[in-house]
């Protein structure tokens, strides 16, 4: 059946023709200018997501290299003040060799005294290093001295330190002797706000960590909480109650001359995977938790034994002062294999980062060759039916009439 | 047979050829109107003789409430085609600096902090990146909320346009009625009906309905569940009502103007542009909104949470981070302690200045938080965007199949009631034959009688 074919439908098609050619030219250029596939949700809506999930990986990654770098330039410091200590426990061992023999005399002791006093005096310099503003050997309690050259002869118990946020003003104060065998930080926290007697709290032997808590318990009338490994805190009244969330710490040591704590500073270097780069002093100058010998003691211990001219005393030095040069090569060579360990976490990641860039790339880059011919096609058709509407726009019968 | 015969058959074929003329020079004229559809004379045989029988209409009427048909679908897909193009640039992340980037800067942020505990730089970077970010849910949900006001007040004057459609639409019925059964010898007439088509064409555009054309020619409109818009000559009005709506006492709800109980009809638009109008504030935006804000209500709850487990710099329990009382993605705010003071950042995980609590805040962008434990928040945002990536593409796609569809349809009917100039011309060629020979058959007829007559002299 033969259509009939009227104006509107003559000049509607060549109009509809052009606009078509029109909008996929626009089309390619947008594409061409951006050179992405995807320059809005609707383009590819599964194409972005992808995207945008991918994105986020990269960051992520990026975020991990950074926290890898820090942690590793921290390491790289604690490795170089390692290695200075380690040389000059050697020295100090060398020393103590020398006069312990028959060749050493009370004078030279004596003289040789004062040098361990200065090996001593720069071992106490190193081991309170700081790198960035933070102390590289307190363990998790950077902003403390690690070391104090007077050290304790027994343990103590610190002042009991208020919050700053604290609604309750009364006083507290702490007693009695601590018998843990390792630094810790204790801190009580209120649960129900209260006056004594009435208030209830939790304690932790962790420095507060989520999963620490004891039980709860009541605060008695008089005041007396007891902590644990020996120490008792006393709170007394003031003019406001105890309220929730309330907090109380103590920072309690042994003796010796350490007083951060065993913790080690971590980062995330991955999903779900903290890293510790931060080595505590206590593992390297003391013999409490993983350390075995306490470097300062020993040194104090040779420092005597000159100054008293007792060769025993010197002799027996000789096999501590080497364990404490193990213990510190010991800490070098972790040092060593945790940069390693950093080193090829960093270059899967950069491996993976850049696998993630050429799926970002394949999913939203256009290939521009591709579309260059694309356009050029477009471009055709688009002068075709500009000629075209031109042409047969003008062709009726009238033409053709007397 | 007499001479005289003769001449009223001449006299006849002349009227009839010349109106058939003249109805040729209308179509000619009207061949540019939009909606005209084209007029043929019938010629009927009175033997002897002829005369014009009608002026026929040619329209078929089946192909027009195709088109109608389509238009209610064309009509609902632009709306919301428009609307839903908005919508996509506010969620645009092609260029980055979206939600996404900002919350990966976020989590970034809490892990620079947790490597440098006591860094103030590192803080003051957290408390700034959270605050654009909260800033960035204010201004998407604020978009979306003007994009939904702003189609509310579409609505009234839709309903406008439908009342002046449907009073016109019956005063043509109206008009046509009065004229009676001889109507269909009137150009006039046709005139008024294609006039009454376009309005009807318009009408489709907005609101879905079925209509008939019934015996006396007049054009019937019902909404689609029956109840009546136009009958002849009467018509039933439309109007909006306020202080109704679950969502927001200022949307407008559509009622009948004379239903005493103003019994809302929303739900009887199922398609037109109203209709789509109607979808767009109330189903689609409002999912956008609610999607936000349960991402932005989430962030709040399980930042909070986690950082209330920590202690800041001055051995405090952290209190909130995000202002807890603002939980929508329109007012989410960091909380004005931190603001001003942010050494009440919760860093730590012990009283001694760790950084371990900043850790496990980062750590969160790895949680489960979202679609009851299936997505983390970034891929939850992701498929946000997904979701409106694929409402986009999709009204796009029914649009471009619609406006093909509606684009076939009217070639269809204008290759039956359009009017083409070749052909128009063909005609006139033929009827000026046709007028030419009836005009020598009058002379003729005239010779023949002046014979006769002079016979008698």
């Amino acid at each position: 059946m033969v259509m009939r074919i009227s104006e509107n439908m003559k000049f509607n098609a060549l109009v509809d023709n052009m606009f078509k050619s029109q909008d996929s030219y626009n089309k390619l250029s947008e594409k061409i200018a951006t050179l992405k596939k995807i320059n809005r949700p609707s383009d590819d809506p599964i194409g972005m997501s992808k995207v945008l999930n991918l994105k986020e990986s990269r960051a992520s990654i990026e975020q991990y290299t950074r926290s890898m770098d820090s942690g590793e330039s921290w390491l790289t410091i604690t490795e170089s003040k390692l290695s200075a200590v380690s040389d000059l426990l050697v020295r100090a061992r060398e020393l103590a060799a020398a006069q312990s023999t028959g060749t050493a005399t009370a004078v030279t002791r004596n003289a040789e005294a004062e040098s361990v006093q200065q090996i001593t005096d720069e071992i106490f310099v190193l081991a309170n290093s700081k790198y960035g503003g933070r102390y590289l050997f307190s363990g998790t309690k950077s902003e403390d001295v690690p070391f104090s050259s007077s050290g304790r002869p027994v343990a103590e118990t610190g002042v009991p330190v208020s919050s700053q946020g604290n609604m309750f003003d009364g006083t507290v104060v702490s007693d009695g002797n601590y018998t843990g065998s390792e630094n810790k930080t204790y801190v009580v926290k209120i649960i129900d706000s209260g006056t004594l007697g009435t208030a209830t709290y939790q304690v932790s032997n962790d420095g507060g960590k989520a999963d620490t808590w004891s039980a709860a318990n009541t605060i008695p009338g008089d005041g007396k909480v007891v902590l644990g490994d020996g120490m008792n805190l006393t709170f007394t009244a003031g003019s406001k109650d105890f309220t929730t969330d309330d907090i109380f710490s103590i920072q309690a040591k042994t003796a010796g001359f350490y007083n951060g704590n065993g913790s080690e500073l971590s980062v995330d270097i991955g999903e779900g995977t903290p890293f510790a780069y931060a080595i505590s002093g206590e593992a390297v100058f003391t013999d409490k938790g993983q350390g075995n010998i306490d470097i300062f003691s020993t040194l104090n211990k040779l420092k005597a034994g000159l100054e008293n001219n007792e060769p025993d005393v010197i002799a027996s030095c000789i096999d501590d002062l080497k364990a404490g040069s193990n213990q510190i090569i010991k800490n070098v060579s972790k040092c060593g294999s945790r940069i390693n360990r950093l080193e090829i976490a960093k270059n899967s990641m950069t491996d993976l980062d850049l696998n993630l860039a050429e799926l970002i790339s394949d999913t939203e880059d256009a290939d521009i060759s591709e579309l260059i011919v694309k356009f050029s096609i477009r471009e055709t058709a688009l002068q075709a039916s500009y000629a075209t509407a031109a042409k047969i726009g003008n062709l009726t019968i009238l033409d053709f009439l007397r | 047979m007499s001479s005289i015969t003769a001449l009223n058959i001449a006299k006849d074929a002349l009227l009839s050829h010349q109106t058939a003329i003249n109805l040729t020079g209308t179509n000619i004229a009207n061949a540019n109107t939009p909606g005209y559809t084209r007029q043929r004379p019938v010629f009927n045989t009175l033997a002897p003789g002829v005369e014009i029988g009608k002026i026929e209409r040619i329209y078929d009427r089946f192909i027009g409430s195709q088109i109608d048909e389509q238009k209610h679908n064309l009509g609902y897909g632009e709306a919301r085609k428009n609307e839903l193009d908005r919508i996509e640039m506010i969620f645009n992340e092609a260029d980055g600096g979206g939600i996404n980037e900002l919350l990966n800067k976020f989590w970034s942020a809490w892990e620079d902090l947790s490597a440098n505990p006591s860094g103030q730089a590192e803080k003051q970077t957290l408390v700034s990146v959270s605050q654009s970010l909260t800033s960035l849910f204010h201004s998407y949900s604020s978009e979306l909320l003007s994009i939904q006001d702003n189609v509310n007040t579409q609505i009234p004057f839709l309903v406008d346009q439908v009342n002046t459609y449907a009073s016109d639409i019956a005063d043509i019925n109206a008009r046509i009625l009065q004229a009676g059964t001889n109507g269909a010898n009137e150009p006039g007439l046709n005139s008024l009906k294609d006039q009454r088509a376009t309005l009807l064409s318009e009408l489709a555009e907005i609101v879905d309905f079925h209509s008939f054309e019934d015996s006396k020619d007049s054009i019937n409109i019902f909404l689609p569940n029956g109840m009546p818009l136009v009958e002849g000559d009467k018509k039933w009005e439309l109007d909006v009502v306020t202080e109704n709506h679950p969502s927001d006492p200022s949307f407008y709800d559509i009622v009948f103007k004379d239903d005493s109980d103003k019994a809302v009809i929303n739900g009887l638009m199922t398609n037109g542009s109203m209709a789509g109008f109607l979808e767009i504030r109330d189903n689609s935006v409002e999912d956008y909104l609610s999607r936000l804000d349960t991402m932005a209500s989430s962030l709040v709850s399980t930042i909070n949470d986690q950082h209330k487990l920590g202690y800041d710099m001055n051995q405090n329990l952290g209190k909130d981070f995000f202002d807890a009382t603002k939980t929508k993605a329109k007012n989410i705010d960091v909380s004005a302690a931190i603001i001003a003071d942010i050494n009440r950042i919760a860093v730590s995980e012990t009283v001694n200045g760790d950084g371990g609590n900043a850790s496990r805040l980062g750590a969160l962008k790895d949680e489960l938080l979202m679609n009851d434990g299936h997505s983390t928040m970034n891929s939850y945002y992701a498929s946000i965007v997904g979701q409106i990536g694929q409402d986009v593409a999709d009204v796009n796609r029914n649009f471009d199949r619609h406006t093909n569809l509606t684009t076939q349809l009217t070639n269809k009917r204008d290759g039956i009631s359009g009017v083409s100039i070749d052909e128009e011309m063909m005609n006139l060629i033929k009827f000026q034959t046709g007028y030419n020979a009836a005009a020598k058959l009058f002379s003729t007829t005239d010779e023949l009688l002046d014979t006769l007559m002079n016979l008698v002299n």
